[in-house]
């Protein structure tokens, strides 16, 4: 339990994200989760939809600020409590559910649309990948998983599948990644004429 | 070698220097082949974005775990926005018109230097913010909502509690609860949630005069109570009933003194342990008249309550209420003490239904 006595600054947050620093994380985890909690329940939310858009949001800061480009142009509180608040009404909409808004009257917003921007269409490119490997099936995901993300040689893809040798696993790999690749391409023009943003 | 080989060996940097160069130059004149490139980079990319993103979800997942543990779940207040559909419309109009109104005050109260949060930073008004005691009583709301199969609403801005004033649906509570809403709200057992509106307001001694829009609701009115015009005593034995929570609470005590907080003598001090969610009630003498509507308490004193006095808002009514109302909010609804001599859960019962939760929402 070391974690809470340090007090950080917002760039000392910023930097400690960017080098993976598990303290600053979990700190920086704790202080905004109670203003975003209060939001998302005051708002027609659960606790675990908060808990969600929470962790979300810090996903949002997380890859932005690992552009090293990125630079906070306001109070640290106000991007987080401002992403949340996007992606609570986001979901909010998507649901269908129009509802007055019950602002934290103490909280200033900031102009988060191009961050959250990048992160949505992010997410909407693996909302579709998503599909694709679910259409993709087993074991052809694994696979391709194993080679593309854990960096599986073939050697051991063989060995773990069972095939008997690598230019047979490398065979299995070509036909799964054809099959994906058209999933994912195809399933992208049919997205894009449905789906307009926030 | 397959095409998509060929991207992963180039990728991975395993492509001979030979090669490399040849994929390049290949690259630059062969537009399809360039298409299939970026398009194999950019599944990769995002099949290693899911990854990542995967990963910082279930290590934030792990962080919360430790800082709150398993099991915090608060149960959800309201599962479908069923509010919202049946009374969007309202709301709506009542918001519109009560913005206006609102920026009218606010306008009003800013040239005056004078700031309606600051308006009594002694006492400590008595309407409950609904999301700070969501926490605390989540045993009992869960309880609660987990029996009843009604509508569930979004939850209110603020609540607080109000009275009937006589049979034709006008009802007190206290203006610092109702004063900035967008729409009004009042619900008790025996009536349904129903939409009511600001009819009259005498900020002067916090008194707001709402009126339920529904007049069906009202019909079988017959209020056992009316206001007394002479001022209480010292020493006599009074209560209250309002909604600090969701059910109504009975609270009793004695009338301790003939002025408010400083001196005011347009309140009472009474003994009565009130809580948020108080404001707005009313306060009863031995005889079941009311004698006061609860105001707020001093901060940190306990079983301290203060109270508008009765004869102040039979006067407020007389001298302030528009012409055209006058008439029918003095109208006192029952001459006869029909609750005199009554045991205290006689009168309750009786009293009950004429009290109401008052839900106030805001567009902010």
């Amino acid at each position: 339990m070391s974690v809470s006595k340090v007090q950080y600054s917002d760039e000392e947050f910023i930097e400690g994200l960017r080098r993976g620093d598990n303290d600053v994380l979990k700190a920086l985890y704790k202080k905004y989760y109670q203003l975003v909690l209060k939001f998302i329940v005051n708002n027609n939310g659960t606790q675990e939809a908060a808990e969600d858009v929470y962790q979300e949001c810090m996903i949002v800061l997380f890859e932005n600020a690992s552009d090293p480009g990125f630079s906070l142009h306001c109070q640290l509180q106000t991007y987080v409590y401002s992403v949340a608040r996007r992606l609570w009404l986001k979901q909010l909409k998507k649901a269908g559910k129009t509802f007055l808004m019950k602002e934290d009257e103490e909280m200033d917003l900031a102009d988060v649309s191009e961050d959250l921007q990048v992160y949505l269409q992010k997410e909407s490119d693996l909302e579709r990948l998503r599909l694709s490997m679910d259409q993709l099936g087993e074991p052809c995901g694994t696979l391709i998983r194993d080679f593309y993300v854990h960096k599986l040689s073939m050697d051991q893809i063989s060995a773990k599948f069972g095939y008997t040798n690598a230019d047979n696993a490398k065979n299995q790999k070509y036909k799964c990644l054809q099959r994906l690749k058209r999933y994912f391409f195809e399933s992208r023009h049919i997205e894009q004429t449905s789906e307009k943003r926030l | 070698m397959k095409e998509s080989e060929v991207f992963d060996l180039y990728l991975n940097g395993g492509l001979p220097a030979e090669d490399t160069r040849q994929f390049e130059q290949n690259l630059k004149n062969d537009a399809v082949l360039a298409r299939a490139f970026e398009e194999h980079k950019a599944l990769i990319a995002s099949l290693e974005l899911e990854n990542s993103r995967l990963g910082l979800k279930n290590k934030l997942k792990s962080v919360h775990r430790e800082l709150f543990g398993e099991n915090t779940r608060i149960l959800s207040i309201q599962k479908e926005n069923s509010f919202a559909r049946r009374h969007g419309k309202t709301i709506a109009v009542a918001a519109s018109t009560a913005l206006i109104a609102v920026l009218a005050t606010v306008a009003a109260l800013s040239t005056g230097g004078y700031l309606l949060k600051k308006q009594n930073n002694e006492i400590l008004e008595l309407k409950r913010n609904v999301m700070e005691l969501k926490y605390s009583n989540e045993g009992i709301v869960e309880g609660i909502t987990m029996k009843k199969s009604k509508p569930v609403y979004a939850p209110a801005n603020l609540e607080g509690s109000a009275f009937a004033l006589n049979n034709k649906g006008y009802v007190i509570t206290s203006y610092h609860m109702v004063g900035s809403a967008d729409s009004i709200f009042l619900q008790n057992e025996e009536t349904e949630r129903c939409h009511a509106r600001l009819v009259f307001a005498d900020q002067t001694i916090d008194l707001a005069v709402l009126k339920v829009d529904n007049s069906s609701v009202a019909k079988n009115w017959q209020v056992p109570y009316a206001l007394k015009s002479k001022p209480g005593e010292i020493g006599e034995s009074v209560f209250t009933l309002g909604f600090p929570r969701e059910d109504v609470v009975y609270g009793e005590g004695a009338l301790s003194a003939l002025s408010g907080f400083s001196g005011d003598t347009s309140m009472y001090q009474i003994s009565i342990p009130v809580n948020p969610g108080n404001s707005g009630g009313p306060v009863l003498d031995e005889q079941g008249n009311v004698i006061g509507v609860i105001k707020g308490k001093i901060t940190g004193a306990e079983a301290t309550g203060f109270a508008i006095r009765a004869n102040q808002i039979l006067q407020s009514l007389k001298n302030s209420a528009p012409d055209s109302l006058k008439t029918e909010l003095l109208v006192q609804s029952n001459k006869k003490p029909v609750l005199r001599g009554l045991k205290r859960p006689e009168q309750i019962k009786r009293i009950h239904p004429y009290v109401f939760n008052v839900l106030v929402y805001k567009l902010d």
